[in-house]
């Protein structure tokens, strides 16, 4: 079948494929394309003015060096396809003889330049990645003007052409994590990319892991100051956000922005930010430790205090405190769902009316209550969300460990978690690892 | 391949431990204890009683509520008590062990070895001697009791209603005492008061764990001044001024003279002019303080000495001028006749707002 | 790359892990005047064997212990070997079974003493799995979290102390070194001696300067003391010998008004019972690196968990606290095989592979 034949049918199932007839430099052509993707007019008139400036210097329309397009030689219906897939334009004369493929006018599909949505930035560069590769491959470069970027493309999926971009700087990464990484993309996958789930499961990482091993960051100033100083940025079209590689446990306290503040602020920030994980992961379980296991460690004024606000509550202390603690996972994620005019809504309910009630009803201890505040509070202490996501489970294993051996139960939590932490690796850099460029610490 | 090993692993840790709850032990929560403040240990005719204080928590007040028992041994006590409870007695936060006068007199040694010996009895908790019987004492208690009974605890509590006068003594310091060649205590006495809710009379001399002897309040001041528990804050009355202690350091120096112990000690007091009475100068009160302090110490030691009873610690300075051997009859063969000469030495630091004569 | 400071962490953590629980007892117990003698003739005896066994061990840089004796012959890698893995599956019993026994006496009375057992020992397969870098990672970690609080409760547990009880400093006893062979300095010496082993055993991409490890063994003396002569400055001797665990009674004196917990020592405890289960885990490893080279058939996960199921066996069989000192003191004879005849070998044979490599060019 001839290919301009084959469009034709293929037009029956795509309905926002064109194929629209014109002459260009006095010659009969289709010109191909999905309207979803191209502006049809604008491509019209560019095309025109580059088939004049051709034809003036006498080159033929479908010569390498017209300057119009890349000419296809024999094309493949799939190659075609693709190619329109990607958002690019055909050219194909009368007789379907000779191709051309070419860069059209677009529409624009992506958001302007936006302030971040999920990360706040108090002082310091505020445009946020957005869902274009090009912009945010873009928004880097201007981040970090310097020679030493390198930029390397890969299209990644089977099915769904996926395009993913590396950035590094030359000389400052270390060798061997540069070369596993691209080792691991030149394998091409032969599955979808669809998510960072697959993402990491081509990398190799392990699937349950709570561990992020991509530090996800939306700020292009913080992918610049990831590849100043060693790491590896990757960024997948149509996702907002620049991955890091390697992710770091100290990824969770220290961010560039602290930089723009003076230094005595910026270590205060970050010992909060510890103190926030250690207050966020602990409170709970020591609140269980400490009522049902070892009372004898609070001081006989708490004590009382505590038992007097427990008495009626007809649970043991870790069902207590699972049962609060599910209402306030409930109400994390309900947040995010819920649409920004009824957020304040829910704090209401949640906060004042089921705080309240919970407590005279007797179904928990409202030293129960402001612990666990405190314990939410401080988790979103932690940059980045999914760093945040992960503290939210720790706590669990802890707060069991501790309603079995009270505050030794507690500790070896802690011990257990310091383990595992200490056992995570990016393409063998561990996770505990302290990062300087170009060099690394135990 | 070695990930998978270490989730298996983990997971396998993790049942292991939920297995290991499912068949749970004895946890208690804190509102299923009666946690006891106050622990009081009387004898009658050969058996013991022993009367609990028990602040009784509910969320709007604390009451607090008296549980006697009687037996042959404490933990008799204690295991009968806990049975007759809706709750579980723990002893984890016991404040205060409160003996009476006659349990004391014949001999404190058998209890505080079982309290020491014991895995819920904190060793810091504190140690006093009820004047009178115990159950007044455990009703004024109970009848002032505004925040579950913490009220004898705060009384004797540093950072609360402490003040110098009132000796803190703690059972490991009864219990090392015990175990001491040079060393006794003195344990508080107290008793209800008019007003107050307690009130204290002093101190009991306690030689290897029997009551000998007492002191009273003043001596006691001393005895603090002299074991360096922070006496700040005292306030000293004499003839002709009143004076408040702001600091105090105490030197000693030990000798050994022709096989009897000698020691010299100087007491240095910084003081302030609280009142006077007349018109005295600087140099009077300064003597007048000296003079008091040191026939105070003097008459002290004296009364201590004739039980030989080493409440201050003297022997502890001879460790290394006497054997073994000489230190285990130090309570006998020298420190009845040990010499003590003391002097305070005072620094007026001000007259308070006003001016005083130099 | 050079990791001397994991592996400096990881050698103070293992040993004031083993230091604060069972060490003052014994000392206290094997002298009554001059307890500073025992603790620095202990004290000499371990940095002269961690100098010793540091210096052979660098003579054959990149070998370790198995490495080393393997290349003398395969009977004598396990004649000498053998003894040394029976050493460690002991201590790993009795630390187990003795500090699950010391955590129902001092916090956990109701806890039933298979489940602490249980727990002590699924935590360190756990971390043996992961490795030993990971080991030495989590070491740094634990360290950072909880060295600050340690030496927080260590100043505090000073408030109670009489200097008086420092005099006599001496007497003939502790003079002429007449208590070096009695039971209780001899059961001393395993805080001493159980530790260091571990140096040797750690593969060469973890490497590690002789000297400073030798420099920060010496590091530990205050720990040392502090050990004993707490609680010999609270209670006095006469007092102090009458505790099985003389150095956690004296910190539980310490009364501290402004912290919001009522008794620090407890945190204090259990954060030296996290270091025991790094020792433990870190002992373990060791064990299975042995048991792999004489049984290649086995293979790591299985084998960690077959070995922890057998000491968990041997731990419930164990009765009470007189059968945990008896094991302790059977164990000497391992101990003392493993305390000298080792580092010695090693230094022996590091001396000769020198030699040998000195010639050959």
């Amino acid at each position: 079948m001839l290919l301009p034949a084959f469009l034709k049918s293929r037009q029956a199932r795509d309905m926002d494929l064109f194929l629209h007839s014109l002459y260009l430099a006095e010659e009969p052509v289709v010109l191909a394309g999905y309207t979803s993707l191209i502006d049809l007019p604008q491509t019209i008139v560019m095309l025109r003015q580059l088939a004049l400036n051709a034809d003036d210097a006498g080159k033929p329309l479908f010569d390498r060096d017209s300057g119009v397009g890349t000419p296809l030689r024999e094309p493949g219906e799939q190659e075609v396809l693709d190619a329109l897939a990607a958002g690019d334009a055909l050219i194909c004369s009368e007789s379907g003889d000779r191709w051309l493929r070419l860069v059209p006018v677009g529409r624009t599909l992506s958001r302007a330049l936006e302030s971040p949505t999920t990360e706040n930035v108090l002082r310091g560069a505020i445009s946020a990645f957005n869902e274009d590769l090009d912009t945010n491959v873009g928004l880097v470069k201007k981040h970090m003007s310097s020679d030493m970027l390198r930029i390397r493309s890969y299209t990644l999926g089977l099915s769904q052409r996926r395009k993913t971009v590396l950035l590094y700087a030359e000389g400052k990464i270390r060798e061997p994590l540069l070369r596993s990484i691209v080792q691991k993309l030149e394998t091409l996958p032969d599955r979808d990319i669809s998510d960072l789930q697959a993402l990491s499961a081509f990398f190799g990482f392990s699937k349950w892991s709570p561990i992020t091993r991509f530090n996800t960051s939306e700020l292009p100033q913080e992918a610049a100051f990831a590849l100043e100083h060693g790491k590896a940025v990757l960024l997948l079209d149509r996702f907002p956000f620049a991955l890091v590689l390697p992710s770091l446990l100290s990824d969770m306290f220290v961010s560039q922005n602290d930089r723009n503040f003076p230094v005595i602020i910026m270590f205060s920030f970050r010992i909060l930010r510890i103190l926030g994980v250690l207050v966020n992961v602990l409170l709970p379980g020591l609140y269980v430790a400490l009522v049902s296991v070892n009372p004898e460690v609070l001081r006989i004024e708490i004590a009382l205090s505590i038992a007097g606000s427990r008495e009626g509550v007809p649970y043991p202390s870790l069902v207590e405190t699972l049962l609060l603690l599910l209402v306030l996972e409930l109400t994390l994620e309900s947040a995010i769902r819920l649409p920004k005019t009824i957020g304040p809504t829910i704090t209401m309910v949640g906060g004042i009316i089921l705080g309240q009630a919970v407590v005279q009803a007797k179904l928990v201890s409202n030293v129960l209550i402001i612990i666990l505040a405190a314990s939410t509070i401080a988790n979103f202490t932690v940059i980045g969300f999914q760093n945040a996501t992960a503290l939210r489970l720790y706590k669990y294993l802890l707060l069991v460990l501790s309603a079995m051996f009270g505050v030794l139960g507690l500790f070896i939590g802690i011990v257990v978690i310091c383990a595992y932490f200490s056992y995570g690796n990016t393409f063998g850099i561990p996770y505990l690892s302290r990062w300087k460029a170009g060099r690394r610490y135990g | 391949m070695k990930n998978n090993v270490s989730r298996w692993l983990f997971l396998a840790f993790m049942l292991t431990g939920a297995a290991a709850l499912s068949g749970c032990w004895d946890i208690k929560d804190i509102n299923h204890r009666s946690l006891p403040i106050v622990m009081g240990v009387k004898e009658t005719a050969g058996t013991y009683q022993v009367l609990l204080l028990i602040p009784d928590a509910s969320p709007s007040q604390t009451n607090v509520k008296i549980i006697s028992q009687t037996g042959s041994t404490i933990n008799e006590i204690l295991d009968q008590i806990d049975k007759n409870m809706e709750n579980k007695v723990d002893l984890l936060h016991l404040k205060v062990i409160l003996f009476e006068r006659s349990v004391a007199e014949k001999g404190l040694s058998q209890s505080i070895e079982s309290f020491m010996r014991s895995r819920d009895i904190s060793n810091k908790t504190l140690t006093a001697i009820s004047e009178g019987a115990l159950e007044p004492l455990f009703e004024k208690l109970k009848s002032s009791s505004s925040n579950g009974g913490m009220e004898i605890y705060d009384f004797f509590e540093k950072n609360a209603g402490w003040s110098p006068e009132v000796v803190q003594t703690r059972i490991w310091e009864v219990f090392r005492s015990m175990n001491s060649f040079t060393r006794d205590v003195v344990i508080p006495t107290i008793k209800p008061g008019h007003t107050t809710t307690i009130e204290s009379t002093g101190a009991a001399m306690i030689k290897n764990g029997k009551m000998v002897g007492v002191i009273d309040s003043e001596e006691t001041l001393l005895y603090n001044l002299f074991k360096g528990a922070g006496t700040q804050g005292k306030i000293e009355v004499m003839h002709r001024a009143t004076v408040k202690i702001v600091a105090d350091r105490l030197t000693r120096s030990s000798v050994m003279r022709e096989g009897s112990a000698m020691m010299i000690g100087r007491l240095h007091l910084k003081v302030t002019v609280l009142e006077t009475v007349g018109d005295p100068t600087v140099a009077e009160i300064k003597k007048e303080i000296d003079e008091q302090l040191s026939t105070r110490l003097q008459a002290m030691l004296r009364t201590a000495q004739s039980k030989e009873a080493d409440i201050l610690g003297l022997g502890q300075l001879y460790r290394d001028k006497l054997s073994r051997e000489n230190l285990r009859q130090w309570r006998s063969k020298y420190y009845p006749f040990m010499k003590i000469e003391f002097k305070v030495h005072v620094i007026v630091q001000d007259g308070g707002l006003l001016k005083i004569k130099s | 790359m050079d990791k001397s400071r994991q592996t400096i962490v990881m050698f103070w953590i293992v040993h004031v892990g083993l230091i604060f629980f069972l060490y003052p007892a014994d000392i206290i117990g094997s002298l009554s005047v001059g307890h500073w003698s025992a603790v620095l003739l202990g004290f000499i005896i371990h940095v002269s064997l961690v100098a010793l066994y540091t210096k052979g061990l660098s003579y054959c840089a990149p070998l370790n212990v198995i490495d080393l004796f393997q290349r003398v012959g395969r009977l004598f890698a396990f004649a000498m070997l053998l003894p040394l893995a029976v050493y460690f599956v002991l201590i790993i019993i009795i630390t187990v079974r003795a500090y699950a026994e010391i955590v129902t006496v001092i916090f956990l009375g109701n806890t039933p003493l298979w489940t602490i057992m249980l727990l002590f020992l699924a935590v360190s397969v756990f971390i043996c799995q992961l490795g030993v870098e990971s080991i030495f990672r989590t070491g740094i970690l634990i360290a950072l979290l909880f060295f600050p609080f340690l030496i927080l409760v260590l100043i505090l547990s000073f408030q109670n102390a009489d200097w008086h009880y420092l005099l006599p400093l001496m007497d003939r006893d502790a003079a002429t070194f007449a208590y070096a062979l009695r039971r209780p300095f001899l059961k001393s010496l395993f805080a001493f001696i159980g530790g260091f082993l571990f140096l040797g055993f750690i593969p060469s991409r973890v490497s590690y300067q002789s000297r400073k490890i030798v420099y920060a063994s010496l590091g530990l003396l205050p720990f040392f003391l502090a050990s004993v002569y707490i609680p010999l400055l609270t209670f006095g001797e006469n007092t102090a010998s009458k505790f099985p665990f003389p150095f956690i009674m004296a910190v539980d004196t310490v009364d501290v008004s402004w912290l919001m917990f009522d008794r620090v020592t407890m945190f204090f405890m259990i954060s030296l019972l996290c270091f025991v289960i790094l020792f433990l885990s870190l002992v373990m490893w060791m064990t299975l690196l042995l048991l792999k080279r004489g049984m290649p058939a086995l293979k790591a996960p299985t084998a960690g968990l077959l070995l922890a199921a057998a000491i968990y066996i041997v731990c419930l069989l164990v009765p009470n606290w007189n059968a945990v000192e008896r094991l302790m003191w059977w164990n000497t004879v391992p101990r003392l095989y493993a305390a000298f005849v080792i580092p010695l070998a090693v230094f022996a044979l590091g001396l000769r592979h020198r030699r040998r490599e000195t010639v050959r060019p």
